[in-house]
């Protein structure tokens, strides 16, 4: 080939380099610096790229790891989290139908306390039709098995997300799943800054911890009676607690090596003159903050940490800018739910404070999110005045051959 | 005509929108990288989403700002102010002036006069560039591989880089030798491109977007399906599947069939993916092979390379498309 897209990563990255890439080789990039033993995982479109381009650095003998082509999903769950058991650092990706395939062996490595990494390029589940394109499968299965997840809005952000997902899961030894929005992000190229490799080795060393090891025989997994099992499940839900303590903490020493700041929770124009905010996640953002430069009467509440959510620090930024109305955006529905699984979440937060929101569905099966959706989704909160009636709705859809649903 | 200062004034307040089109395998995602390379503010590149297939017509966009805040949106480009059209040949098969704002630049690697052009595409309010970037690349690299050269047209039309950012760009990105034959081919365009300006500038400041085209309003609606995974054929609803879809324009090669030579013997037709080996019944109760389907002939080959008695042959087809593989090098990979 003339063109090697890793070729950058080939070499010791000795200063902060500009340059351009597509989300999926960057992660690629991101996960050769942050050096692991062992990468296993199965291709599925739109995360392709991102193994594709780690067997290339692997290849090249840059990265001393092992790269292990596996038949399915569950087997890359499967041996990723057994890898991270025995002490390896390890690294897997997937998307849509392998994230279902994978859902046998997710639970494990939480209980197990592995700090495993996951990249998800988000994307549709198979249903109605088969749909390769973006959606936002991971809100709707998987999301209370106790993995971390973050979301990433663009390439710079899901390269750094590769590194502070291993940052995460070391100090949380929870795993850690980070996404993005397959092809909008996985296969558009952008302008990001790498991190010199010296920095990211100091942001990420590898730590001593608890690994299967003969010195120290244990049970991982056993079969344990109604005597002990609930106390197992307390036992996590303790260890979970300081997580998001803990993710400030890394975005904190993250900021302190590179500049780029991060948060739980990231906040735009919120004290604007409607006391109204639009609140998603993922690569809509940039749509949203590019919208904004005409629509200075509106902010935007962009959720970075899905997983454990932020309860507490979204009440908090509601109640601090007094917000009265929020306009929940996401591309996922939920066709038994009182309300999609991202907008729950949110309600859930809400639910103290009384704020008016209504939910509404976009973008799902790689349909674009326009300045379209948002301003009939502005003007249609702009009304509301109570918490009645069904709170969500599908925006930017065909009702008929000549009718678009909901605008008139 | 649209002046370096110009250019750069209006991106700071304002996007800059391309689109380029080719076939899978020619470059036109590279061509589009580079672009954002090549650019000093901020920019983002997208491919068409989906699979792309060697010969498939293919699209990508760029977004071009010096403005932060309006590169950093990820919607997809509806209204481009350029396009460039690295094969000639999809002229004729995609609409390659849709969402073209009056006055905008359309770039067209042909050996056609721009008058020609402006007839094919049909619109008398778009500029036209035209450059021979087949020749050039065939002259430079022996190879048709016009990606890079339709650059050095864009360069003359829309300054919005130097042909230095682009070199450096291209530097950064191949090969040491084809760096500085891509380089060589791109100064060429640049001086080669014929411009045909119609004293019009497009309007940066407007977006020509048409309120939800990502919604396809037309199409069926959700009240109109049936059952929601489960399609029907009928075609009144919705129109099925792959023979839609002209994959006869993906091929290079025209397949030929000697009915003097044929002998019926049905391998062909056991073998063609894509079922353009045509039969009929005949009087006598028997199969008889009449053709090829060449509007669903992408070929591969695989009829040549069955028959027994050498009754199929092939023929480069007409026009650059054509010579994407020169014959000499047939085989090499």
């Amino acid at each position: 080939m003339s063109i090697e897209p890793m070729k950058i990563f080939f070499k010791e990255i000795k200063e902060p380099i500009e340059t351009t890439m597509i989300g999926n080789y960057a992660v690629a990039g991101g996960v050769t610096q942050t050096d692991p033993d062992v990468v296993c995982a199965f291709p599925i479109t739109p995360q392709t790229q991102s193994v594709e381009g780690l067997s290339d650095v692997v290849h090249q003998g840059r990265l001393k790891a092992a790269f292990v082509n596996v038949e399915s999903e569950l087997a890359a769950i499967s041996y990723s989290t057994a890898a991270c058991a025995a002490g390896a650092r390890a690294f897997t990706a997937t998307a849509s139908q392998g994230y279902l395939l994978m859902t046998e062996g997710l639970p494990m490595a939480v209980g197990w306390r592995l700090p495993l990494t996951m990249m998800i390029s988000a994307r549709s589940f198979n249903s109605p039709n088969l749909s390769i394109w973006n959606g936002w499968e991971f809100t709707q299965v998987n999301s209370e098995l106790g993995w971390n997840i973050i979301v990433s809005e663009n390439v710079q952000e899901t390269y750094d997300a590769a590194i502070l997902s291993v940052m995460i899961s070391e100090d949380s030894l929870f795993p850690t799943i980070f996404v993005h929005d397959g092809f909008i992000i996985s296969h558009s190229v952008q302008k990001l800054t790498l991190i010199p490799d010296e920095i990211v080795r100091k942001m990420t060393p590898k730590k001593p911890r608890h690994t299967i090891n003969t010195s120290k025989p244990g049970t991982w997994g056993g079969i344990v009676t109604p005597s002990f099992f609930m106390e197992g499940r307390a036992n996590l839900e303790e260890a979970k607690e300081p997580v998001l303590g803990q993710m400030i903490d890394v975005f904190k020493r993250f900021k302190k090596e590179t500049g780029r700041k991060y948060n739980l929770i990231e906040t735009y124009n919120l004290d604007n003159s409607s006391k109204t905010a639009i609140c998603t996640m993922g690569s809509m953002c940039g749509n949203i903050i590019s919208w904004m430069t005409k629509n200075k009467d509106i902010g935007l509440i962009k959720i970075r940490t899905y997983r454990p959510f932020p309860y507490e620090e979204l009440r908090k930024i509601v109640e601090d800018h007094n917000l009265e109305k929020l306009i929940l955006l996401e591309k996922s529905d939920s066709l038994n739910g009182m309300l999609p699984p991202f907008s729950m979440s949110v309600a859930s937060a809400l639910y103290p404070l009384g704020t008016l929101f209504r939910s509404f569905i976009v973008g799902l099966g790689g349909r674009d999110v326009t300045r379209d959706e948002f301003d009939i989704a502005k003007k249609k909160v702009a009304s509301i005045s109570d918490m009645k009636g069904q709170l969500y709705s599908y925006l930017g859809l065909r009702e008929t051959k000549d009718k678009i649903y909901g605008v008139d | 005509m649209l002046t370096p200062e110009y250019i750069k004034e209006i991106l700071k307040d304002h996007t800059i929108n391309l689109r380029f089109h080719a076939r899978g395998g020619q470059g036109g995602v590279t061509a589009s990288n580079l672009c954002v390379e090549a650019f000093y503010g901020y920019g983002v590149c997208q491919p068409l989403f989906g699979a792309e297939r060697m010969g498939s017509p293919t699209e990508s966009y760029v977004r071009l700002s010096s403005n932060v805040d309006l590169i950093r949106s990820n919607e997809q480009v509806y209204a481009p102010h350029f396009v460039s059209v690295l094969d000639p040949s999809l002229l004729g098969e995609i609409d390659v002036t849709a969402g073209l704002a009056k006055g905008g630049w359309l770039i067209v690697n042909t050996s056609l006069d721009q008058v020609s052009i402006q007839t094919i595409v049909g619109r008398k309010d778009i500029n036209i560039a035209t450059i021979d970037a087949t020749r050039i690349a065939l002259d430079v690299f022996g190879r048709n591989i016009t990606n890079t050269i339709i650059l050095g047209a864009l360069i003359r039309v829309s300054h919005l880089f130097s042909l230095e950012e682009l070199s450096d760009a291209i530097m950064r990105r191949f090969k040491g030798e084809i760096a500085g034959k891509n380089i060589e081919a791109i100064k060429q365009a640049i001086e080669e491109t014929c411009i045909y300006d119609i004293g019009i500038d497009p309007d940066f400041s407007v977006d020509t977007k048409v309120p939800w085209q990502q919604v396809y309003p037309g199409l069926p609606g959700y009240k109109e399906l049936d059952k929601a995974g489960v399609w029907y054929c009928d075609e009144d609803v919705i129109e099925m599947g792959s023979s839609q879809v002209n994959t006869g324009s993906w091929g290079e090669w025209e397949i030929i069939w000697d009915e003097e030579k044929c002998t019926d013997c049905a391998q062909c037709w056991y073998i063609c993916p894509d079922f353009a080996i045509i039969r009929e019944k005949g009087e006598d109760g028997l199969w008889h092979m009449k053709g090829i389907d060449s509007y669903h002939c992408k070929s591969c080959q695989n009829c040549l390379e069955v028959c027994p008695v050498d009754a199929i042959s092939k023929k480069l087809k007409q026009g650059p498309a054509a010579c994407a593989v020169p014959e000499e090098q047939e085989g090499g990979n």
